[in-house]
């Protein structure tokens, strides 16, 4: 699937996260959270996870994350790849 | 189980007159100009308000019963979210110091703190903005002009070319903010027009971090003095603590300035925010035409009387012609109806 528009999924509270999607020329993944030292490394590999699984290949995106778990982080990337991509696909 | 209530837009009357008494029982100012204002009630009682003006998030008050808990990071998602079908990619939002770690949280970044009150973005847009223009870096003494250019005239042409000569490169960092009767492309495009001949010449936009809404309101809209002068201590602040660093600026440059006030006393304030940081303020004579200071504002006045032959002495022929040109033409009829100060 190719980012094709301007999107994104989640919300602030406390235990989710806020995930911003848009076209970029390569893959660029920024990552915020409350608890960055800690955890940075494995909300990044779930992140990427998910973007091979839907073999994502460029895109700026933003996930601002408030201390969620990696299904959240999954779903709420998941549902803001739906919305920033043209070809909708099968959910897997 | 607690029965969930949501985050509104407050539409009428009545939930704005219940918005103004938490936000001043908070001790704050209603400020009437925002764009969307939104707030939260329980058993119809306003429990939390905030508001949007374009890219700024104000006015964000939750009543102490309500406070600790999930309404902040309500409020902000639905100040966040009414950003999506707009262009708008940076919040911001002023607020005092000892709020500044709840919205560090929230993941905010700090950019400016200037006493009691702290300037945060959401995100990382200036760190964004910075990396993106970090081919334009270029090693010596560099100064910088930050202009408007509404549109490009001789006056421009004048502090450009005197500035880069005292410089090795002059940066012209051309305001981004679309509030103005040129657009900003059509602004962007008479500078680096204007100016393609003068080799250490740098041309690059404001984004959202100097003299824009954010950081210098009261140059577009009216003010009163106190915020006005805080915003501009902000305004310069930005731009001595991040923008000239990364691209090694030690001097700015301005033009006297005869006719506004507020530019007057942006001017006035330069020297001293600037200086404390050691960058140099160079302040030269508005060039003139007919005796008369060439300014914009001038300018747009012969363009609206179709005064070419004056116009012919207050612009460079690249911006001639763009105004004879069709789009130029349909310039001309908005601004016959234009009102604004810009």
């Amino acid at each position: 699937m190719e980012i094709v528009r301007k999107a994104q999924a989640g919300t602030m509270q406390s235990s989710d996260l806020m995930v911003f999607l848009e076209p970029a020329p390569q893959l660029r993944v920024e990552i915020d959270s409350t608890v960055k030292k800690q955890f940075e490394h494995l909300i990044r590999r779930q992140v990427e996870t998910v973007l091979e699984r839907f073999s994502i290949t460029n895109g700026f995106i933003r996930v601002s994350d408030r201390g969620a778990l990696d299904y959240a982080i999954a779903a709420r990337l998941e549902t803001g790849l739906f919305r920033a991509c043209a070809d909708q696909g099968e959910l897997s | 189980m607690k029965d969930y209530f949501m985050v509104v837009r407050l539409i009428n009357e009545r939930d704005r007159h219940l918005a103004r008494q938490l936000v001043e029982d908070n001790g704050f100012i209603f400020e009437e100009d925002y764009d969307l204002l939104f707030g939260k009630f329980e058993d119809g009682e306003l429990v939390a308000t905030a508001a949007r003006d374009h890219n700024v998030f104000k006015m964000i008050c939750i009543r102490e019963s309500h406070r600790g808990g999930a309404c902040l990071g309500e409020l902000i998602t639905a100040l966040i979210d009414s950003c999506t079908y707009t262009d708008i990619r940076n919040f911001f939002v002023f607020t005092t110091l000892e709020n500044r770690g709840t919205f560090s949280h929230l993941n905010f970044t700090p950019l400016i703190t200037h006493g009691k009150v702290c300037l945060l973005e959401y995100g990382h847009g200036l760190a964004n903005y910075l990396q993106q223009h970090s081919a334009l870096k270029r090693a010596g003494n560099n100064g910088a002009v930050v202009v408007n250019c509404n549109p490009f005239t001789l006056g421009h042409r004048y502090l450009i070319e005197e500035a880069a000569a005292q410089v090795d490169h002059l940066y012209v960092f051309v305001v981004r903010e679309d509030r103005s009767l040129f657009p900003f492309d059509v602004r962007m495009a008479l500078v680096r027009e204007g100016t393609a001949d003068l080799d250490n010449v740098l041309v690059l936009d404001t984004s959202d971090y100097a003299v824009s809404h954010v950081t210098f309101p009261g140059y577009f809209l009216k003010q009163d003095d106190d915020r006005l002068q805080l915003q501009m201590e902000i305004d310069l602040l930005l731009f001595a603590r991040h923008i000239a660093p990364f691209f090694g600026i030690t001097r700015r440059f301005i033009g006297t300035e005869p006719f506004c006030r507020t530019t007057r006393s942006y001017s006035d304030t330069m020297p001293h925010i600037l200086g404390a940081a050691g960058i140099q303020t160079d302040q030269l004579e508005r060039t003139s035409s007919n005796d008369d200071p060439i300014s914009a504002f001038r300018v747009r006045k012969a363009f609206r009387n179709e005064d070419y032959e004056d116009l012919r002495k207050l612009v460079p022929a690249t911006t001639l012609n763009f105004l004879h040109s069709t789009d130029g033409r349909k310039l001309l009829t908005t601004s016959k109806k234009y009102r604004r100060r810009h």
